[in-house]
């Protein structure tokens, strides 16, 4: 097949475009989706100061370069978890990016904050992933927060987007439809949230990786016994390969459509309390992440 | 022959021929948008020959972790 741009051979097909691209038209065209993103749910403008959360997978690093190529001023955090050898790789990963890149990296380690996340497996007898989820978001927010950035950008895409719509949907859980999308306002002490990846696949970001030569870590957590949603994305692929642009059309629809219906229900909604312990918001008196805390010091 | 690899294993095939890309995604039952399917530094669309030999990689695109 021929790229649609300029009719050299395509490396590339994407069936819910009806198109294929070379390599250098596929850079365009990915570089114009996350713009596009950006722009259409007014994520943040070249004078924020953007600070991205940064794993070491194919996703946020891809998102690293998008956003340094398109000239935002870009802060990289990592969050090292303390688990051996996964988190070694991971960091090491991103450290070596961003020196060849020269781009500004924070690393902070849990283990310092408390919360190393082997001892918090032991003793927490809830899934990891929901726990160690839980830290990652409290220590990112706090981090934007107390260093001033106007945007908080992760690198979630649109399958992860999908998938978490459709496990939403399939509980009605009226909280989390009001609050999902590709922008969170800021509110209090949670500062804005992004997701500039909206418009783009796994697919897409996995090709984008690949093309720019990115070294990203491929292995799963070993606590990780299949990440999340992992079965909604095989429905949703199954969907999208009878119907392409189903995934794109059902997120979008969404957006415009039922986000505003469940923000209204959600409007009643008490506001968030500040925990005891940390100041950060809460809906309890003491946070989950200070109760995590708590647990590891009894 | 053409052989394969399948990254996220180390599973190594190989196929005395393959007509296209779409036929080797059969064999292994992989969708198209699932995985990248690199023949030296190029990306392969589904509807390119292959033929009788050669080295492809299979990465999965899915992250998992
Ligand atoms: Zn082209
Ligand atoms: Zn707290």
């Amino acid at each position: 097949m021929k790229c649609r741009r300029c009719s050299e051979l395509a490396q590339v097909r994407l069936p819910s475009h009806h198109t294929g691209f070379c390599a250098p038209c596929f850079e365009t065209y990915f570089l114009r989706q996350v713009e596009r993103g950006i722009h259409e749910h007014k994520q943040f403008s070249k004078e924020d100061r953007v600070l991205l959360a940064v794993s070491g997978g194919k996703d946020s690093l891809g998102l690293l370069l998008a956003l340094t190529r398109l000239g935002y001023d870009i802060t990289a955090l990592h969050i090292d978890l303390g688990i051996p050898v996964s988190s070694q790789g991971a960091r090491a990963t991103v450290e070596a990016y961003c020196a060849a890149h020269s781009i500004k990296l924070h690393v902070l380690e849990t283990a310092e904050k408390g919360l190393p996340i082997p001892e918090v497996k032991k003793r927490v007898n809830r899934p990891i992933c929901s726990v160690c989820g839980k830290i990652k978001r409290h220590w990112f927010n706090r981090f934007a927060y107390e260093n001033g950035y106007d945007v908080l950008a992760t690198g979630h895409n649109l399958d992860d987007e999908v998938a978490r719509l459709f496990a939403n949907t399939l509980r009605w859980d009226q909280a989390y439809l009001a609050g999902q999308g590709p922008v969170s306002p800021a509110e209090g002490k949670f500062v804005r949230k992004v997701k500039p990846l909206c418009r783009l696949t796994e697919y897409e970001t996995a090709v984008w990786c690949f093309l720019n030569g990115i070294e990203h870590v491929l292995a799963a957590c070993p606590y990780s016994a299949g990440a999340s949603f992992t079965g909604h994305k095989k429905l949703l692929a199954d969907l999208e390969e009878r119907s392409p642009g189903m995934k794109m059309q059902f997120y979008e629809h969404f957006l415009q459509r039922g986000k505003p219906a469940f923000q209204a229900v959600r409007a009643e909604a008490p506001p968030l309390n500040e925990c005891a312990r940390c100041g950060y918001p809460s809906s309890m008196e003491v946070c989950g992440v200070c109760r995590i805390k708590d647990q590891l010091e009894a | 022959m053409v052989r394969v690899l399948i990254e996220s294993t180390g599973e190594q095939r190989e196929f005395r021929a393959l007509k296209s890309v779409t036929q080797l995604l059969n064999r292994l039952g992989l969708k198209s948008t699932e995985v990248l399917v690199i023949r030296g530094r190029e990306l392969l669309t589904p509807d390119r020959m292959i033929g009788h030999e050669g080295e492809i990689r299979i990465r999965h695109v899915v992250s998992r972790g």
